[in-house]
């Protein structure tokens, strides 16, 4: 009897021993197929999904190319969040923009945003021009800034399901590259991710 | 009794196979035979350290081309193998179906520099038994003259 319980015991303490197992943190390639897949949220995989795709496309179009041979100014407008989550749609913006300016068919400027300047210091140094403090020769003049040709914006857009202990979510990431000139939309795709999970049934 | 009850347990293995089979569901194609398109076929080199990725996945063809804007264009024409019954039945029970893989695309300049860009990371592919896939990557820059291409289980 005794024996039972001793064991009975000596297996509930393994058991709670393996439960409070856990490991170490780790850093993981980013790159890589890692790091955590969860249903209702955008993970850094996804982002980097819609990043791969949009810029293909976007590149593939060649909607930037311009004929006068000068090259596209781009803005970075609005990525509208229309999802339940707190994202910060500038992962998504700035992987974009990054590749555009690598692609060499366009430049980004950093004066106009979706919310004023990105830059705000292309406004503060045109303040120095009343400032004697510095040589006026040097600051720099009002009138050479360039204003952007095209705006790049979108919109993500999150759809969820339950059935039973099965939930989905469907993310629907939409991208536009508008002419300023026109207002003309000359580039648009879609990104579609879906994942699906099953709940535990303990959870 | 003894002979009923071998007899209705064959037939009951017999109607379970029967049923996994009619469970199948991989992809069936159709295609023209007389292409009109001029693709323009890479000679390419595969390197496997992964028997089950290379005989689960056929290469049927690499293209490129050149877009308008200049940038070199590439595609990848894969074929799940991972049909008919013996395949799908161990697939099921391993719950690999539909196949998930893996692939990331390096571009090279032309003195066979990677070229860094925001789209060189592992992306996912699901493919249905028997599915025809077509991978595509765009260039990063018109420098871009080579490409590597890994690819993996998940």
């Amino acid at each position: 009897m005794k024996r039972n319980i001793f064991f009975s015991l000596a297996g509930a303490a393994a058991l709670l021993g393996m439960t409070g197992c856990g490991s170490a943190p780790v850093r993981i390639d980013t790159a890589s197929s890692q790091g955590i897949t969860t249903v209702h949220q955008i993970d850094f995989k996804d982002w980097q999904i819609a990043a791969e795709k949009g810029i293909s496309s976007m590149l593939e179009s060649g909607a930037m190319k311009r004929a006068d041979g000068r090259k596209t100014v781009l803005m970075v407008g609005n990525v509208k969040n229309s999802t339940r989550e707190n994202v910060n749609t500038r992962i998504l913006t700035d992987k974009i923009r990054q590749a555009v300016l690598r692609s060499g068919q366009a430049v980004v400027t950093t004066a106009v945003g979706a919310k004023g300047a990105e830059e705000t210091a292309v406004r503060q140094v045109r303040e120095l021009e009343n400032d004697d403090l510095f040589n006026q020769s040097t600051v720099q003049k009002r009138g050479t800034v360039i204003a952007p040709d095209m705006s790049l914006s979108g919109e993500i857009v999150q759809q969820q399901r339950h059935s039973g202990r099965t939930e989905e979510s469907y993310f629907f990431i939409h991208m536009v590259l508008t002419d300023l000139a026109t207002g003309l939309a000359v580039w648009e795709d879609n990104v579609e991710i879906a994942k699906q999970g099953t709940k535990s049934i303990f959870d | 009794m003894k002979k009923y009850a071998k007899a209705a347990f064959l037939l009951a293995v017999l109607a379970a196979l029967t049923a996994l089979c009619a469970c199948q569901d991989s992809v069936n194609t159709l295609e023209n035979t007389d292409k009109t398109a001029r693709r323009e076929y890479v000679n390419s080199r595969y390197f496997s350290t992964d028997s089950y990725c290379r005989d689960r996945i056929t290469i049927l063809g690499i293209s490129k081309t050149t877009t308008d804007a200049g940038l070199m264009k590439l595609q990848v024409q894969i074929r799940s193998n991972r049909y008919g019954f013996w395949s799908e039945l161990w697939s099921d029970i391993m719950g690999a179906n539909p196949y998930h893989i893996s692939y990331r695309v390096d571009w090279l300049d032309a003195k066979g520099m990677k070229v860094n860009t925001a789209t060189s990371v592992w992306l996912p592919e699901i493919l249905m038994p028997g599915e025809v896939k077509f991978i595509q990557s765009v260039a990063p820059n018109a420098n871009c003259r080579d490409f590597f291409i890994s690819f993996k289980e998940n």
